[in-house]
């Protein structure tokens, strides 16, 4: 018996582990709540320090702060897409915290995307036109990368690639340093792996980029 | 590089531990969202697997499972509760599945409670289908090895504060039993072997060494 240790409270808290149960992320069945989007984006700022993502399936899912390495390789990969952006000038970067709403109803964030500008220009119209402020947008990306932290599971990222591309996304990439793995989906094939690739083309989605793997892994 | 690990999905999940982040429970500030009492029933009912409780901040409290140590001292606590009160027949014994909706709107669920029978009888059909409004006589929480103590020793408090006629934290690492009474600060009985029901539970008295 130790009559010490159970008052303690300011432990430094371990990061999520992969088998952590429940596992992160949690994924809460929300199907009796109705919430408006405005009311779901006060609900995320509401809870700033964890991430939310809603699937078509109206779950709830909540995720926890990224683990300090993957955050580094989520910064890394915008850099790498926005430098390429910048020189090309045709679309718009978005970092890992923009949620979108799908056609299917799901609202994503993926760890980076890229979009037209001409379409997203259409969007910011609409918003205006609506006299809105900014919110989740009725806007599917060109293209999507999704980058595999320690604790996210495989399958339940390869689903969610899928799920991109049913929606109108027209390239993506599943990247998993742990394998050194990118997993790309292109509409209308099944998906491509490609095993320790020094880098990855746009093809025709992003004509000219060239991501570099050697920094992420 | 390991390319033999990453694909194995059906991994045994270790329990939550101490120090997990973020911490068991979650805590979800829910003020934005608007349900009814029947929405918040089903939402529950949707996620069976988790016991979910709602604080009076409205916040939604999402905890795991229980590791089944302690699954199995509260059931044997639930159980001496209700051999207890089927044969005092004065009021009802509800396990831990069962919610409370307080006076200060938060939604517990205590470990193991009791209702005075005709409290209990004196409310209306639709309430008990709903988080009744119904604040238990006597309620019991059993510290689990991931429950933080201050939260567990704010929701005796609270108990107490919205008509809770005694409560009992029982907190089995340091042995120990928190006796909570309206109008007094917490009694803190050390290693005790039993605890009795004072003038709540009559003669109901609770064998700790089962526990321990």
């Amino acid at each position: 018996m130790n009559r010490n240790d159970a008052t303690a409270t300011a432990e430094v808290p371990a990061p999520p582990q992969e088998g952590d149960y429940p596992p992160w992320p949690l994924a809460l069945n929300f199907r009796a709540i109705k919430m408006t989007d405005e009311q779901f984006l006060q609900f995320c700022a509401d809870n700033g320090d964890l991430r939310f993502e809603f699937t078509a399936k109206q779950e709830l899912i909540v995720m926890p702060p990224s683990a300090s390495r993957t955050g580094w390789r989520e910064g890394q990969l915008y850099f790498q897409v926005e430098s390429w952006s910048r020189n090309d000038g045709s679309g718009i970067t978005f970092g890992p915290s923009a949620g979108f709403i799908l056609p299917n109803g799901a609202i994503r964030a993926p760890d980076v995307c890229w979009g037209i500008k001409e379409r997203w220009e259409e969007w910011e119209e609409r918003l205006r036109a609506e006299g809105k402020e900014d919110t989740f947008a009725e806007f599917v990306p060109d293209f999507v990368i999704e980058l595999r932290s320690p604790t996210d599971n495989l399958r339940t990222l390869q689903a969610k690639m899928s799920e991109y591309i049913e929606n109108g996304v027209r390239l993506g990439w599943l990247i998993d340093p742990r394998q050194r793995r990118v997993y790309v989906y292109r509409p209308g094939q099944s998906a491509e792996t490609l095993e320790d690739p020094e880098t990855v083309t746009g093809e025709t989605a992003l004509p000219g980029f060239i991501l570099n793997l050697q920094d992420i892994w | 590089m390991n390319r033999n690990d990453a694909t194995a999905t059906a991994e045994v999940p270790a329990p939550p531990q101490k120090g997990d982040y973020p911490p068991w429970p979650l805590a979800l500030n829910f003020r934005a969202i608007k349900m009814t009492d029947e929405q918040f029933v089903q939402l529950c009912a949707d996620n069976r697997e988790l016991r979910i409780e709602l604080t009076a901040e409205r916040e939604l409290i999402v905890m795991p499972p229980a590791n089944p140590s302690t699954g199995w001292k509260n059931n044997t606590i639930s159980g001496e509760l209700y051999i207890w009160a089927k044969q005092d027949g004065t009021g009802l014994s509800f396990d831990s599945s069962t919610g409370f909706t307080f006076p200060n709107g938060a939604m517990r669920s205590p470990d193991a409670s009791w209702v005075a029978r005709e409290r209990w009888d004196a409310l209306p059909e639709d309430e008990r289908n709903i988080f009744s409004h119904l604040v238990p006589d006597f309620v019991i929480e059993l510290r689990s090895p991931t429950d933080n103590l201050r939260t567990l020793q704010a929701k005796m408090a609270e108990y107490i504060e919205n008509g809770v006629r005694l409560g009992w934290l029982i907190d089995p690492r340091q042995q120990r039993v928190y006796v909570y009474r309206p109008g007094q600060p917490a009694e803190t009985l050390d290693d005790p072997e039993t605890v009795t029901g004072e003038t709540v539970l009559p003669g109901f008295t609770l064998n700790l060494q089962d526990i321990w």
